[in-house]
């Protein structure tokens, strides 16, 4: 017997914050694109559940694909205002095109990387890891889309700007390339390894892109350039001395 | 149940290592596993192969999307009989037929790689310029050296898979390793002179786009190394 208080009960425990399932659960609201928008942004896993284990989860990669395509649309329209003329239109095909084009060539990568680091999964809920991971990429460029907007008109420099927005697409990607390893590990990952070098090929295929589809930023008279072959390092230290040579200065067209 | 009738779904199951996959191929109860990792061999360094030779034009990638597969099994076509008798004499218990379905399976699961990553290699190439431009031998290098990286890391990483196999497979593991490396070391052995054989797969600046060089089998690979290594030393 004792008159000893008893001590007070030690807080719950917090969830384990390394559980791979944690997130992976069925969506909720249903799935329709706002509620699709705002999972994205808050529990994208839920997402990827409802593809993997719904009959009728086959939809929702398509309806990321048209939140992807508007958001890098409107994204690449902003992005068309440091030059205006015909990038207003060039910009954002060249974008969402340039984006679609590199997860297509890279998607075959990601099921077999996938697979070899332990994925259990269909191959459409694949699609839609990479249909999230660039919805989210461009819900979140779309974010920043006012922040361009501010340098896009208040800066010369094509360069400065080129940074800017590569600066801002390793923000937005690193975002959805975190999605794509919580959904392997999800979905059965036991090795993400694997993943860390699809990442890097992701990344180097879309700054080639840009090269590839140039010019995005500034004014040309071509619409693309396929003839003429680049790197983009060699593309990007080309551009980087014109203008500290003074050759290159984008003529504004509401400029004082 | 034969895998022959839907292929693609063993490609999951392969690349995960399910064991029951694998246990079903070496027992010989899972009919169609050579035929399906040929298949893989094929269309998977096939299309890579193409990527590879494409920098010179549809020819010489036609010529190397053959010649891609054709160096893997001509390498294990002439190191057959002593890839068997390795895994009996070093003890894994691992005879002819199982030692070629674990060597296809490491070179099916490198192929579905090369295969996966040659949309990217082909992207790649698009966007070097052609072979005459000015700069032809820096991009030449740089041509060889994307392909002898994804081609060692996809090499690398499915051997390593293999390793992990053929331990678990051989009844002690030192055993499976012995196997393994002795198998690695006559298969590098045999597979570069067979490279040099069918040379070329990359064009260099300045020489013409072909099948096969003239006499290709006039000298030997290690030669060839050789007398580089004498040319390039100052003794």
């Amino acid at each position: 017997m004792t008159d000893q208080p008893t001590p007070p009960l030690p807080p719950p425990l917090r969830p384990n914050p390394r559980d791979p399932q944690e997130g992976f659960e069925p969506l909720e609201g249903g799935s329709d694109l706002p509620n699709i928008i705002n999972k994205l942004l808050k529990k994208p896993l839920s997402i990827i559940h409802k593809v993997e284990t719904e009959e009728d989860g086959g939809r929702i990669p398509l309806r990321l694909l048209f939140i992807s395509v508007v958001c890098l649309a409107v994204f690449g329209l902003v992005v068309g205002t440091f030059s205006w003329e015909h990038q207003i239109w060039a910009a954002p095909v060249k974008i969402v095109s340039g984006l679609l084009f590199s997860g297509l060539i890279c998607l075959p990568s990601l099921y077999i990387f996938a697979c070899l680091g332990g994925l259990d999964a269909k191959f459409r809920t694949i699609v839609g890891v990479l249909c999230g991971l660039i919805a989210l990429s461009g819900l979140l460029l779309v974010g920043f889309a006012p922040v361009v907007w501010l340098f896009s008109v208040s800066s010369n420099s094509i360069a400065f700007l080129g940074f800017l927005l590569l600066a801002l697409w390793f923000v937005c990607a690193g975002f959805g390339l975190v999605l794509v390893f919580r959904a392997g590990r999800a979905l059965g990952m036991t090795n993400t390894g694997h993943l860390v070098v699809w990442c890097g090929v992701f990344l180097l295929v879309t700054l080639q892109m840009t090269t590839t589809l140039r010019p995005i930023v500034g004014t040309s008279d071509k619409f693309v350039n396929f003839e003429e072959k680049k790197f983009f390092l060699a593309y990007w230290s080309e551009q980087l001395n014109r203008e500290w040579a003074g050759e290159e200065s984008e003529q504004r067209p509401f400029s004082d | 149940m034969s895998i022959l009738s839907s292929p693609a779904l063993t490609i999951p199951a392969l690349c995960r290592g399910e064991r029951d996959l694998l246990s079903g191929w070496m027992a010989g109860t899972s009919r169609g596993s050579l035929q399906v990792c040929v298949l893989f061999i094929v269309v998977g360094c096939g299309s890579y192969g193409l990527t590879i030779g494409l920098r010179n034009g549809w020819e010489m990638a036609g010529y190397v999307a053959v010649k891609l597969p054709a160096v893997i099994f001509l390498t294990l076509i002439v190191n057959g009989l002593l890839n068997g008798m390795l895994g009996l004499v070093l003890g894994s218990g691992i005879g002819f037929r199982q030692s070629l379905q674990f060597l296809l399976t490491g070179f099916a699961i490198m192929s579905l790689i090369l295969g996966a990553l040659s949309p990217v290699t082909f992207f790649a190439t698009l966007n070097m310029p052609p072979p005459d431009a000015p700069g032809s031998y820096t991009w030449h290098g740089l041509n060889l050296l994307l392909h002898t990286v994804t081609i060692a890391f996809a090499g690398i990483l499915a051997h390593y898979r293999l390793l992990g196999y053929v331990r678990e497979f051989a009844p002690t593991r030192r055993a499976g390793t012995h196997t393994f490396f002795a198998w690695l070391a006559g298969n590098l052995f045999v597979g570069a002179q067979i490279s040099w054989n069918l040379r070329p797969f990359f064009v260099s600046p300045g020489l013409k786009v072909e099948l096969l060089r003239p006499r290709p089998f006039d000298g030997n690979f290690y030669e060839a190394v050789l007398r580089a290594l004498q040319n390039v030393s100052p003794f």
